[in-house]
């Protein structure tokens, strides 16, 4: 079974300004979720949806690689105590950036914590990603 | 729904017990107990035990033929973990999208 999502992008932008996107908390708020993040190893970030009536899911992990342009950390969500890996890495082009995410280890998990992170998904976090949508629309429009 | 999910990530967190149902879905026809453990090198217990652990979590059926038990394999449930997987892909698909148009709006 295939454990390891993988993603790419080019973007029409320099390396450091993606880097600086993908690392900076006011801006991984802007376009991702609102964060407590540090692009220092070692430091324990959380991510957190904005509310709603289900009240919210809250991500967080520990920094475990931040040295451009490789950034690595784990991924818990809320109580789930199941742990997952993010690993962004940048490289220039001749266009701009490329991109590449992975999230991995995620067979990495069994039992119980299994099926609390399948409710948390299959519920609330729809209710946070359309929330979190939304948001970013009015921050374009505002903007 | 929950109970089901449980025993799907018990029966494939072991490796022996994804390599016997592994052997399942690549065998041209069941496979038996005995089979199975002249295969793996494991005591008919231990297969059965595996084998038993895999068709409660809907993975494996049994057909029982005179004093042999054959065993089918059957990959349906994995689509319990395949949407977990999607439920990613789309996130992704979706963050990767905002952090492009957030660059894009910045930089213009």
């Amino acid at each position: 079974m295939n454990d390891v999502i993988k993603k790419e992008a080019v973007l029409n932008h320099a390396i450091d300004v993606v880097w600086n996107a993908i690392t900076k908390a006011e801006e991984i708020s802007t376009w991702f979720i609102p964060a407590d993040f540090k692009a220092e190893k070692g430091y324990k970030y959380t991510f957190t949806s904005p509310p709603n009536e289900k009240g919210c899911t809250v991500i967080s992990g520990e920094v475990k690689n931040a040295s451009p342009y490789v950034l690595i950390y784990t991924w818990i969500v809320a109580d789930t105590k199941v742990e997952t890996t993010v690993k962004w890495e940048l490289e220039t082009t001749s266009n701009g950036t490329k991109l590449s995410l992975e999230h991995s280890d995620i067979s990495n998990y069994a039992g119980e914590t299994a099926v609390a992170m399948f409710e948390s998904f299959n519920g609330g976090w729809d209710n946070c990603i359309s929330g979190l949508t939304s948001y970013l629309k009015q921050e374009v429009n505002a903007g | 729904m929950q109970d089901k999910i449980t025993k799907l990530f018990k029966a494939i967190a072991d490796p022996t017990r994804r390599d016997i149902f592994h052997a399942l879905v690549i065998a041209t026809s069941a496979l038996s107990i005995t089979q199975i453990s002249n295969q793996f090198d494991i005591t008919r217990q231990g297969v059965t035990k595996h084998i038993k652990t895999l068709e409660e979590a809907g993975l494996v059926y049994i057909n029982t033929q005179g004093r042999e038990r054959f065993c089918n394999a059957n990959a349906k449930p994995l689509k319990e973990v395949n949407k977990w997987i999607k439920f990613y892909e789309q996130f992704w698909d979706d963050k990767l999208q905002n952090l492009e148009d957030f660059l894009n709006t910045k930089n213009s």
